[in-house]
């Protein structure tokens, strides 16, 4: 008699299953059961008795000598004064410690070796119905990454090899989940016995929704990073909007047209009702902000997996008491790769640093489990986790992180995970402690039944030790014998501070400048006074406050910090091409910043900047706009300016695309626009009425794309368009009109100088190039003499960069308006600072140098509009974020610290490779079509 | 047949001293500063007559007859040099039959930029409106090609013969590059191309293997003609052997410090004529480079750092360091549209050291001299092709205008497709829809 557990939510599914006929999950013959017992090991016993070794309870104290009875497949008793029953067969544990079986959190046990899944059998099953032959997602109600309706415990394959060679290396118990797609489905704990049937493998299902980042088993949408993060929050809306729709009903159906039943939904209901947890990758502090984020958008807890570089993020994982998942396979230099090549400064942090992270979060709290990420060999896991543990980890919350932490996680920890008397008999039988080099794996037990691991060790062959296992080679691929690897007890390289202010001061006094100030003109020998990140004071003569830090200007500028109104910096994605509507996607979801052209903006004297979606379709996305404020988290560079999106016209929308896609032509992208805005007045009306009506009953579904286009229509959303010719930037005017809603800018615009006077009546503002032309047709009769004849006609115009190059010497670009088209001196200055700070709604708090406003400031030697002049300090808030001499530390320190991490980590070893964990990195690199 | 044609035109126009030898027009430009950039600077005139500068000096009278050009308070400067552009082989960047600096093919030696050079391309007088008189138009091709002959034009002309100088000046080769080749974020993904260290190793020693044996085919190629063999005539070995036989020099592109050296290493075995083109790294090398005297036309000072973390100013000061250590450098574009922004690139590395004067000969007189071209252009010198401008002030900053064009000793406009747009729209009448 095997124990049964009651699986939670496991009966809904089936149902789903049974009705449809899908699977035939469990008609496996009996005789392609896994697991045949070894000659070794006893066959038939139910009744075991280990006696006098080390308990390593992990639940309680540890017991230096004692018995576990292991009867039925549980725990029976443990204790130093438990009395063996009678008819055991008995263990001397004499000299051995026995251990709670191990947990690899995260896996895809029983599904390796299956053909990934495409789709699923609907299609998607999304309310859009079906999806075409070549799995190309047409949108967001396209759903071929979904398959939420899946579960790991099904149509397990008994042929996965690993079912064995994990349970010979202790693991008793996984977490399986399916690989494939973005919400690839429910995610099953199993446990790793002999069973005559798969399905008997099965602990708990579902205990988790693992969603991925990045997926290649379908084209379309969402084709980037920012399309899948809208992507998973509209999937979490829709769920939540059936969940009511289907209570409203099934609470009073008579008289109501019945909804939609969704395959793809039904699950997610489930979900949200029921309160499992999404696993969601991320690696660094940055995607663990981004998790936090969007699954609270989702209205689900995460659990967070990947984790390497979790070592700077254990304060938002600990705030907001989120449990993490710790990839073991621990990033390396990559084998084999130019000799000459040094990794940027944050790979070589990653390789230092990963094995730290379990240290950090056990020291800051957060629960943790670890799990085999792209490892091989499961028994190379526990060999990784000493190196953790040479890292500071304790080896009591190293083991805790390998049996009760993963099993508290996936609320199986009344069952298993910690050696008490009624839990399940996963147990592992050691020659001693088992994170000791040379420790073998001596005995098994799953579900009280007993396997002989003498053949493994747990700390295997490991980077820094001879191979000791017997009848084993070395870690797979990595070759056996000597390392060259990194000494794992060498405590972290420091890091050298190459990111945040310089420094910040309370008050600063920058004297004897000449200060143009963008607003009011040019103060010759003038003084500023920055307090507590504002300008306290500009003017001439002022007298020193005291304590403040002295800027001595003399001879030399200072202008407002530039403005650059158009980027592509720090985004982790600029495109959603793959659809010509794409308002669901922002960003703001995907600002990346520790993108180190941040730093080189802010050596070129920029401040802020507006970080657009790219031009691949008519209309693209959200936009985010930024303070350098170099080495803070993404959400605090946003300055809360008014929301926008990015609109696009002409070549780059509608050039040819595989698979073809509507517009392929002017008159289509007006359509295209136009339709939207038609959708959206109706999602407009429905909502409107909804709220008018006391916001009764059941809310109209919530959908991101067309809200975009609604606070468009209310005003609430500012326009910024990709334009060049004269006759597209007419035809968006008059869409505007019609629809009632202002252009806030024109963006590139080249041809705006032949239009610049419907441009000024529309009120739009205009976005420039300096001197850029004929890469195209449609920058033909681009000509450098645009920003001064459109600002002639009363347009407000800025110059932009769109480059990572440009934006560093926008004060240059604005120069040229001098030359072409004789443009004065603040005007000029203007196009880089007021008038982008403006036409962003930012000026309320930066684009001049006038009291009140944020100390956003540049001094530089040499006049700013010239080519020689040179920013050589750059404050945000009043905070040096560059300075010519520091900077000059600041490279020699990171020369120092790459220096040092070269020496540790820059010889990669034969076989070793950076991440393997292809879905811990969430990056997607969209058409890069900006300009 | 035409190699023959364009041979005998351009030793035609090496003894008329320019192609097609304009009217007789004689000009004094009088009353500026004038900056010869063979010595200093004085208020002087300078004197063109029929293609060339006659005489120039503090008291040099305008002979009779001459058209006076008053420069007073004006500067006067020798044309700029954009030392390897694409003027003339492109119009609109995107669209590909506008196109024709890339031909099919790694061994393309004989064909000449010239064949294709368009006169009346809108990019050549917007390049002249902002100085740029002369320039090496010059073919593109891939990494290890032999890619073809630039050609040495000036940028004024009704047809191609007018405007050259020297249809066949140079060699293009480009160097193949072995590994990331300092391009950004390099080494962090594998390197361009591919495939593993061994894999790129192999790939790159093939294609040098290649360029050696095109080398060595052109060298027995022209030792069998000198010999007198009765050979059918191969138009690439024909090439060829101008290369070997260093009549001209060889425009070899290399960017990463690795390449460079590769590639100057290569070019010091071949024995042959050469410049580097691009050098983005070459400040990594710049002590071993003035030991080699390896000349320099760079481009890209405008760009952002080639290696992960490298100083934010890595690309503004690569110039600076190289003339600090002795490097002979000059600026290209490489580039067609965006040829007037050739004194900005070398204008960009003054504020990181460059000093200003040496900015201004990397833009005129500094590739002339590694080209071998200093008999002809480059400064104001009298019996030198009369390239001239006339600006209110230094031509490396932005506010300069250029008042006054002269291109091989023709008198030219300054007018261009811009400005007429301009005048256009400028005049456009306020706005006419009725409401």
């Amino acid at each position: 008699m095997r124990p049964r557990f009651q699986i939670p939510g496991l009966g809904k599914a089936w149902g789903a299953r049974a009705i449809f006929g899908l699977l035939a999950a469990f008609v496996v013959a009996p005789q392609a059961a896994y697991g045949q017992p070894r000659p070794t090991s006893p066959v038939g016993v139910r009744l075991y008795a280990i006696q006098n070794a080390r308990i390593v309870t992990v639940s309680g104290q540890t017991i230096d000598r004692g018995t576990v009875i292991v009867q039925n497949g549980i725990i029976a008793a443990v204790g130093s004064n438990v009395s063996v029953p009678a008819g055991a067969w008995v263990i001397d544990g004499t000299g051995k410690t026995v251990y709670p079986g191990l947990f690899d959190a995260l896996t895809t046990l029983g599904h390796g070796s299956v053909a990934p899944q495409q789709g699923g059998f609907f299609g998607g099953g999304g309310p859009g119905g079906a999806v075409d032959d070549s799995n190309h997602s047409w949108g967001p109600e396209d759903r071929p990454g979904t398959s939420s309706w899946l579960t790991a415990a099904d149509d397990l394959d008994a042929e996965d090899d690993r079912l064995h060679s994990w349970r010979s290396a202790g693991f008793t118990t996984v977490l399986s989940t399916l690989p494939t797609g973005l919400v690839t489905g429910q995610a099953a704990v199993l446990n790793l016995g002999s069973y005559a049937r798969p399905r008997e493998l099965v602990v708990a299902t579902p205990v988790a929704m693992r969603v991925n980042l990045l997926d290649r088993s379908f084209t379309g949408y969402p084709g980037s990073s920012m399309g899948v993060f809208a992507y998973l929050k509209q999937l979490y809306y829709d769920g939540k909007n059936y969940q009511d729709v289907w209570a409203a009903y099934d609470a009073n159906p008579r008289g109501k047209q019945r909804p939609e039943w969704d395959l793809a939904l039904e699950p997610v209901r489930q979900q949200l009702r029921e309160g499992w947890p999404v696993l969601f990758p991320a690696t660094n502090r940055n995607e663990v902000g981004q998790a936090i984020k969007t699954t609270r958008e989702m209205g689900v807890t995460p659990i967070v997996y990947g984790a390497q570089g979790a070592y700077a993020a254990a304060d938002l994982l600990a705030s907001a008491g989120i449990s993490t998942l710790v990839n073991l396979d621990w990033p390396s230099a990559p084998a084999n790769g130019d000799p000459d090549a040094v990794p940027a400064l944050a790979q070589l942090r990653l390789y230092d640093r990963a094995p730290t992270t379990p240290g950090i979060l056990a020291a800051a709290g957060v629960k943790f489990a670890f799990y085999s990420g792209g490892l091989s060999n499961a028994s190379d896991m526990v060999s990784s986790a000493r190196r953790a543990i040479a890292q500071g980890l304790s080896e009591a919350d190293a083991i805790r992180a390998f049996t009760l932490s993963p099993a508290e996680i996936f609320g199986v920890a009344d069952r298993l995970g910690s050696i008490e008397q009624g839990k399940i008999a996963n147990l592992v039988v050691t020659s001693g402690n088992i994170f000791t080099e040379g420790t073998e794996i001596e005995s098994i037990f799953v579900d009280g039944e007993m396997f002989d691991g003498s053949e493994t060790t747990a700390a295997g062959p490991d980077a820094d030790g001879p191979t000791s296992a017997a009848g084993r080679g070395g870690r797979g691929g990595r070759g056996g014998g000597r390392s060259t690897g990194p000494d794992m007890e060498a405590p972290p390289i420091p890091m050298s501070a190459d990111k945040g202010a310089f420094r910040s001061d309370p008050v600063t006094f920058i004297t004897g400048a000449t200060i143009m100030t963008a607003s009011h003109g040019t103060i010759e020998n003038g003084d500023i006074i920055i307090r507590n990140g504002k300008i306290a004071e500009v003017g001439t003569g002022l007298s020193r406050p005291s304590g403040a830090r002295v800027v001595d200007a003399t001879g030399k500028f200072v202008t407002p910090g530039i403005i650059d109104a158009h980027s592509h910096l720090a985004a982790g994605s600029i495109n959603e091409g793959s659809v010509s509507v794409s308002s669901m996607v922002t960003i703001e979801d995907v600002i990346e910043p520790e993108d180190n052209g941040i730093y080189l903006a802010l050596a070129g004297g920029v401040t802020s900047m507006n970080v657009l979606h790219g031009s691949a379709n008519p209309i693209g996305g959200g936009n985010a706009v930024l303070k350098l404020r170099w080495g803070a988290d993404a959400d605090d560079m946003l300055i809360g300016a008014h929301p926008g999106i990015k609109f696009a016209l002409g070549e780059n929308t509608k050039r040819d695309r595989n698979p073809d896609r509507y517009p392929a032509t002017r008159m289509g992208v007006q359509d295209v626009i136009r339709q939207a805005f038609l959708d959206a007045q109706e999602y407009m009306k429905e909502h409107d009425a909804y709220e008018a009506g006391g916001s009764q009953g059941v809310a109209p579904r919530r959908d991101l794309k067309l809200e975009s286009l609604m606070q468009i229509l209310k005003g609430d959303r500012w326009v910024h368009s990709h334009s060049y010719r004269a006759d597209e930037i007419l035809q968006l005017i008059r869409l505007a009109d019609e629809f009632g809603f202002t252009i806030r800018t024109f963006q590139h615009v080249l041809e705006g100088y032949k239009v610049a006077d419907e441009i000024a009546a529309h009120g739009a503002g205009a976005s420039t190039f300096s001197d850029w032309w004929a890469y195209k047709v449609e920058a033909y009769d681009a000509i450098p003499y645009n920003a001064a004849l459109m600002a002639d006609r009363g347009v407000l115009v800025s110059i932009n960069s769109d480059s990572g190059e440009e934006i560093r010497h926008l004060n240059q670009e604005a120069a040229k308006t001098m030359k072409w088209g004789d443009m004065e001196e603040e005007p000029a200055l203007r196009l880089v600072t007021l008038n982008p700070a403006i036409q962003l709604g930012i000026d309320d708090q930066t684009g001049s140098i006038d009291e009140g406003k944020d100390a956003d400031l540049v001094i530089w030697e040499g006049h700013p509009l010239s080519m020689f002049g040179k920013a050589v300090q750059t404050y945000v808030d009043g905070m040096l974020y560059f300075d010519l001499e520091m900077d000059l530390e600041r490279q020699a320190a990171i020369a120092d610290e790459k220096g040092a991490l070269m020496e540790k980590h820059g010889s990669g070893e034969a076989g070793g490779r950076s991440s393997t964990d292809r879905v811990a990195s969430p990056r997607l690199s969209g058409e890069d079509i900006n300009r | 047949m035409s190699y023959k044609i364009i041979s005998a035109l351009s030793a035609l126009a090496l003894a008329l001293g320019l192609a097609a030898p304009a009217a007789a027009q004689t000009y004094a430009i009088q009353g500026g500063t004038v900056h010869t950039l063979s010595g200093d600077p004085f208020v002087g005139t300078v004197v063109i007559r029929d293609g060339r500068i006659l005489a120039v000096g503090p008291d040099v009278q305008a002979p009779a007859g001459a058209e006076i050009v008053d420069a007073t308070g004006k500067h006067v400067y020798p044309g700029l040099f954009d030392a390897v552009s694409g003027l003339g082989l492109t119009e609109v960047g995107a669209v590909d039959v506008t196109n024709d600096a890339r031909e099919q093919g790694d061994f393309n030696p004989h064909l000449q930029a010239a064949t294709a050079i368009h006169p009346a391309t809108e990019h050549i007088p917007v390049a002249r409106a902002n100085g740029i008189t002369i320039t090496m138009a010059a073919p593109q091709g891939g990494s290890g090609a032999i890619v073809g002959q630039a050609s040495l034009i000036g940028l004024d002309g009704w047809t191609v013969e007018e405007m050259w100088i020297d249809p066949g000046a140079a060699m293009v080769i480009n160097y193949p590059t072995l590994g990331g080749g300092g391009g950004r974020g390099g080494g962090g993904r594998g390197g361009r191309g591919g495939g593993t260290w061994s894999e790129q190793e192999e790939r790159y020693e093939a294609a040098v293997v290649q360029l050696d044996e095109w080398m060595d085919a052109g060298r027995r190629y022209s030792a069998a003609v000198s010999a007198g063999a009765d050979l059918r005539r191969d138009l690439k070995m024909e090439a060829m052997a101008r290369v070997v036989n260093r009549e001209i020099p060889v425009l070899l592109s290399a960017d990463g410090e690795r390449n460079i050296r590769n590639a100057v290493l290569w070019a010091k075995r071949q024995e042959i004529r050469y410049v580097i083109t691009g050098g983005r790294e070459g400040w990594k090398i710049a002590d071993w480079l003035a030991e080699n005297d390896v000349p320099m036309i760079l481009s890209g000072t405008q760009s952002m750092p080639a290696g992960a973390d490298a100083s934010y100013d890595e690309a503004y000061a690569n110039p600076g360091r190289l003339y600090a250590a002795g490097v002979k450098i000059a600026f290209a574009t490489f580039n067609s549209a965006d040829s007037r922004t050739l004194p900005y690139e070398a204008a960009q590395a003054v504020p990181y050291g460059l000093p200003a004067e040496a900015a201004l000969d990397a833009i005129t007189k500094n590739a002339a001299e590694m080209l071998g071209l200093d008999d002809r252009i480059g400064t104001i010198e009298e019996g030198k092709l009369a390239n001239i401008i006339v600006t209110d002030g230094n031509p490396l900053e932005i506010q300069t205008n250029v008042t006054d064009l002269f291109i091989l000793g023709r008198s030219v406009s300054t007018d261009n497709k811009h400005k007429s747009l301009y005048d256009r729209y400028r005049a456009r009448p306020s706005r006419r829809v009725i409401s």
